[in-house]
């Protein structure tokens, strides 16, 4: 069947749908407020060789790290049955954090592979040292249980072993038994459906269709890149600390431009830290590419052609480029906002027409657990800020921006399930830059303890505000602290503390940054 | 007589059942008066005489188009200290994925208009801090000074105990600020837990209350007082205008449900209960699937905002007759959502548009014919709609049949995609249903969408562009209530749920009764949401012995799988309570077997046969290629499917 215009409208639309259907599925399914309530997760199509076809993302970090996934998979096993499904969180071996956990399953035309699905979700806790996953760490084993490409399902057959095995490592056991069974359910369902496609297609057909899909969007982005002036742009900008010490740590960005092709070179940026903020490199190709997204016209298909014309460069042992087995759990969350502030900012001097300023550049990430009446308790929750202000006007006040765009878990939700009280849910009147248009406000929120609790809070723009862009001022920098009785205890951005009952955490989250010259 | 009347933006629809027949009227709107254009077309249908109406059912569109092009009322919020920016705020996402300053639609109440009450309750609804009333008190005062017209009032955890939102009403009407009626609390509107979803359904209703209000008592003057005016809901029942005026938020989505009501209850005539539908209008397309009965869900919105009131499940996507035809940057044909709309429309309707819309593409297929348009009443220029789909097929290198084809089948698999979301992504099998095709567009596309989905048959009633205004008058009265119960899931609570039930069902019957319905036949269908304990969402249980056995039950049918040593968790009671209206009986006619030659007025160069609708007699067959032609509509036969009339006159086309 010959590729037409046509047929590539429909064909696109085939193979949306299977990754769209996956996503109803999983998160219909999904137990954690994580997977339903806040939809941190993603589903893709892929072909044999683990090239992106299609996706239903929710998250943009997840955009262009899902490749890795699956190209580790085929590394990581000779062969493939029918009914197989793996699963892999190793940030090393095509993970990005232990919390997303990846399963992949192949798809066969005749007693070949024909294509993957695969399913990336946050669980909320899959151990290590603190409850959520996103401890204060040093290496990578203390952030929970690593799972290399593994059969958890073979031929058809779920392997008992690693699922009770995995389980057994959360803190939340049937809240993850519940997940997983979701995210395989999601897994049969795709691979179920791109099955029948081949069948009605052809596999032919279908991969003719596929490699046009992915030519289709490379020539969409190059036409993007094309449109950005020649030209070499180098922007800096900084991390406040990895957990074990407050310090700059910078991240700096050449892009050069160069009519159809995009090479982005992070040389200059800080060496692998010994804390948590070190980003593996599947992290930094999805942000750069969600930037040239962002560009592109909204329903541009996401798929490996968005990324062809893309080159990333990271030195070696850099925070961008760790050695195993560096501290990575932030990196996913923290590190990946701030290389789209560096990204966008050198991009700014392109296109200073087009470019907004800062947004809040962090995802602020609370997690705490502990036990009450006899039964453990564990959370994880980002929260939303200011967005950069933009030619288009002021930016958007108490959203999440860029790298996340996870839901709340509502304050009556919260307040049933876990012993806490939330105090406030508010904008940060002010907190936006000034500028001739407005950065958004931030988040105040205000959590009282009513059961001691191992809190962690991982943040950042606490030091370095947001920046303000053609002259607009930068957004006022975030604050976190516990009121304790009459005393007060700042925590700075990222802070490991014991919490007891009566105590109240207050994270103030950072405003946008304002845009253009009052 | 029985009357349905379907106001639109353009036309206002009637349909009337007498004596077993229908009968049909298409009249302009009047927008900025809609009883005249009701009362004028009322008049034409009786004869002059509106005491001959017996029942009179509409559908409107005021409480929708306030939100959209937020005309509603100066509105206020009150919340709990602390929670100021609930609605600003939502759930902290951004509408688009990707987009470099992602832009918010105007709140509906300005956060000037949004105030702190000082209280709290924990989420077993015991009082933690106590109202402040000084406070309030100022409060009020200066939303009364404002010139506020409703205030939504949504304090934590009032779900579990609404004692602080009903002392803010109190003390509002006892200090001479407001009319109770003016002030909307979300323990009445939706007493249940997640406060964003629960404060937007509140300032929705808050938003669009007075201007329902206002617009139903000037319909209900221009009316004799003996004829009772009801209303549609989302949720496909109908309710009295009294109740309307308490509960004006559940029609701001009720535009689509009409059509599903309509086309459930003739397929079911015509003996097909597994149905779906699909409603193809000028420029976007809905989708529902009726298996064995049409599908609730609780979960929606409008204009990117939370209403969570039980609507029908209908899925829409942006196709339509309007939908525009282009090529990308990247080479892909690209139809919609982009719409012509009416004004310019179509290249074909000669007002000024140049882009190429799937109404041309099927002007040039022949599909639709200049000469039977609207039955005449207006021009098609094919000459320029050919130009346009000439220019489109140069850019893709092809000839213009097929790029017409091409700008269908694009058109098409966005529908299919939608169907398929409705269906199979839910667990049923398209080729078990029929495909039940109506509005103005539905019918010339409804043998390609279900050959793409090997549905093997399509129905289209008789009057497929007015099927809206026949929805609205078989529909039932329906009243919903809820409460919540949150808790696990013991001996107790079923105790206590089954006390919560007869309260509801009190409650239901004397609402049920002041509908005024001629021998009420009613149902109470009770209902738990339910969950394992630590999932963030539910299922909905029907209520009877060993609910746990029930929602394992469901669960398993539901996700494919049950975790029956998990804690189960109840979260809201649910009453559906429903009065059975007497529908207008329809008399079916006898089948006469023939070829119906009479309506056969044409037959085409390109071996397309052209059949009258109106003459198309029961019993009738005859195979595709062929066009029915009829004043709100065209069908397109395909080429090797047949169609036949049955004795309701709905046309029954299946692959030969």
């Amino acid at each position: 069947m010959p590729v037409d215009a046509i047929s590539l409208a429909v064909f696109r639309s085939l193979f949306e749908s299977v990754a769209e259907e996956m996503g109803v599925t999983l998160q219909r399914a999904a137990f954690s407020p994580n997977i339903r309530e806040r939809l941190d997760f993603s589903c893709a199509v892929f072909d044999a060789g683990a090239r992106m076809v299609a996706q239903a993302a929710h998250i943009p970090v997840h955009l262009g790290s899902m490749p890795a996934s699956v190209e580790a998979a085929i590394r990581a096993f000779e062969r493939f049955e029918p009914g197989d499904v793996i699963i892999l969180n190793d940030p090393y071996r095509g993970g990005t954090h232990l919390p997303d956990v990846t399963m992949v399953s192949p798809v066969f035309a005749g007693a070949q592979v024909a294509f993957f699905v695969a399913s990336r979700a946050h669980h909320a806790d899959v151990g290590g040292m603190s409850p959520g996953s996103l401890p204060l760490s040093t290496e990578l084993y203390q952030e929970g249980l690593i799972i290399p490409p593994v059969k958890l399902v073979e031929g058809g057959r779920l392997s008992r072993s690693v699922f009770d095995l995995i389980t057994a490592n959360s803190r939340g056991p049937e809240e993850r038994q519940g997940d997983l069974e979701a995210q395989l359910a999601a897994q049969r369902v795709g691979a179920r459906r791109l099955l029948h496609l081949v069948e009605a297609h052809g596999y032919d057909a279908l991969t003719e269709h596929a490699n046009a899909l992915i030519d289709y969007s490379r020539r969409m982005t190059e036409a993007v890149i094309a449109a950005i002036p020649d030209g070499r742009y180098t922007f800096e900008d900084a991390l406040e600390g990895d957990g074990q010490e407050a310090r700059r740590i910078p991240i700096r960005v050449t892009i050069t431009v160069s009519d159809r092709s995009f090479a982005v070179d992070f040389t200059g940026t800080a060496p692998q830290v010994a804390g948590n903020l070190n980003a593996v490199e599947a992290i930094v190709r999805s942000a750069v590419y969600y930037c040239l997204r962002l560009l592109a016209e909204d329903d541009l298909p996401v798929n490996q052609g968005c990324f062809a014309p893309i080159s990333v460069t990271t030195p070696s042992r850099s925070l961008l480029n760790p050695d195993f087995p560096a501290a990575v759990a932030v990196g996913n969350t923290e590190t990946s906002q701030r290389i789209v502030d560096v990204v966008l900012g050198a991009l700014a001097q392109a296109l200073p027409d087009v470019i907004p300023a800062a947004s809040q550049g962090t995802m602020n990430n609370v997690t705490f657990g502990g036990t009450h009446d006899g039964r453990p308790f564990v959370y994880y929750e980002t929260i939303g800020g200011g967005h950069g202000a933009g030619p288009q006007g002021d930016g958007l006040s108490g959203r999440h921006s860029h790298m996340t765009n996870t839901r709340n878990t509502p304050v009556e939700a919260l307040e049933y399930a876990l012993p806490v009280r939330v105090l406030a849910y508010r904008l940060r009147e002010g907190s936006g830059g000034a500028g001739r248009f407005r950065g958004g406000d931030g988040i105040v929120r205000g959590y009282e303890f009513l059961a001691p609790a191992r809190l962690t809070v991982n943040s950042e723009r606490r030091i370095y505000a947001p920046y303000g862009l053609r002259g607009g001022r930068p957004g006022l920098a975030g604050r976190n602290r516990i009121v304790r009785g009459e005393g007060e205890i700042e925590l700075g951005g990222k802070a490991e503390f014991m919490v007891e009952p009566g105590d109240v955490l207050w994270i103030e989250t950072p405003g946008g940054g304002g845009w253009g010259a009052d | 007589m029985f009357t349905g009347v379907d106001i639109g933006g353009t036309f206002t629809d009637f349909v009337a059942v007498d004596n077993g027949r229908l009968r049909i009227h298409k009249q302009l709107s009047t927008p900025d008066d809609p009883a005249r254009a009701m009362l004028f077309g009322l008049a034409e249908l009786s004869g002059g005489d509106l005491t001959a109406i017996a029942r009179l059912a509409h559908g409107s569109t005021v409480a929708t188009n306030a939100i959209l092009e937020r005309k509603g009322a100066r509105a206020a919020f009150l919340t709990t200290e602390g929670f100021r920016d609930i609605l600003a705020i939502g759930r902290q996402n951004r509408p688009r994925l990707y987009a470099l300053q992602p832009q918010l639609p105007p709140p509906l109440i300005p956060r000037e208009l949004c105030f702190e009450v000082r209280e709290r309750l924990d989420f077993q609804g015991r009082v933690l801090k106590p109202l402040d009333y000084t406070a309030l008190d100022a409060t009020l005062d200066t939303l009364k000074a404002q010139g506020v017209e409703s205030v939504a009032v949504c304090l934590l955890h009032s779900y579990a105990n609404p004692v602080h939102e009903q002392a803010v009403r109190q003390r509002a009407v006892e200090r001479g600020c407001f009319q109770p009626e003016q002030i909307v609390l979300s323990s009445d509107v939706l007493p249940q837990f997640r406060e964003y979803e629960r404060a937007s359904t509140t300032a929705l209703e808050a938003y669009v209350r007075p201007v329902v209000g206002r617009y139903l008592r000037r319909l209900e003057a221009a009316l004799p007082p003996s004829l009772p005016l009801s209303m549609m809901k989302s949720d496909g029942g109908t309710f009295s205008a009294a109740a309307a005026r308490q509960l004006a938020a559940h029609t701001a989505l009720s535009g689509p449900a009409a059509g599903v009501i309509g086309a459930f209850h003739l397929a079911q005539l015509a003996g097909f209960d597994r149905i779906i539908t699909l409603d193809m209008g000028g420029t976007s397309t809905d989708v529902a699937l009726c298996p064995g009965e049409p599908v609730l869900r609780a979960e929606s919105e409008i204009d990117g905002l939370p209403l969570r009131v039980r609507l029908l499940d209908i899925e829409t996507v942006g196709a339509g007759g309007g939908s525009i035809a282009r090529i990308d940057a990247g080479g892909a044909l690209r139809v919609g959502p982009e719409s012509a709309g009416a004004d310019p429309g179509p290249v074909a309707y000669g007002r000024g548009g140049d882009r190429v819309t799937v109404t041309d593409a099927n002007v040039v297929l022949g599909r639709l014919d200049p000469a039977y348009f609207l039955g005449g009443g207006m021009s098609l220029d094919t000459a320029a709609a050919t130009a346009a789909v000439e220019r489109l097929a140069g850019l893709l290198g092809m000839d213009v049949e097929s790029a017409a084809l091409g700008v269908l089948e694009v058109a098409n698999s966005n529908i299919e995609r939608a169907l398929r979301r409705v269906s199979v992504a839910r667990g049923h099998d398209p080729r078990a249903f029929t495909l039940m095709a109506f509005g103005g567009a539905g019918p010339l596309h409804a043998c390609d969408v279900a050959a793409r989905l090997q549905i093997p048959r399509v129905l289209v009633p008789r009057y497929p562009g007015v099927l809206c205004a026949f929805g609205l008058l078989v529909a039932d009265v329906r009243l919903d209530y809820s409460r919540s119960v949150l808790g696990p899931l013991t001996a107790e609570t079923v105790q206590a749920l089954r006390a919560h039930i007869n309260d509801l069902e009190a409650e239901a019957r004397a609402a049920l009764d002041a509908e005024g319905v001629a021998e009420p036949e009613m149902i109470f269908r009770p209902s738990v949401d339910m969950r394992y304990q630590g999932q963030a969402y539910e299922l909905s249980v029907p209520y009877g012995d060993d609910l746990a056995e029930r929602f394992h039950r469901l669960h398993e049918q539901t996700y494919g799988h049950a975790l029956r040593d998990r804690a189960v968790e109840v979260v809201t009671l649910r009453l559906e309570a429903t009065c059975i209206t007497r529908k207008p009986a329809l008399e079916p006619e006898l089948l006469e077997a023939n070829a119906a030659p009479s309506a056969r007025i044409g037959q085409r160069a390109d071996g397309v046969a052209i059949y009258l609708r109106e003459k198309l007699s029961p019993g009738s067959a005859f195979h595709g290629p062929a066009l029915v032609v009829q004043l709100d509509s065209t069908v397109y036969v395909a080429p090797g499917w047949s169609a036949r009339v049955d004795a309701y006159r709905n046309l029954i086309l299946e692959p030969a």
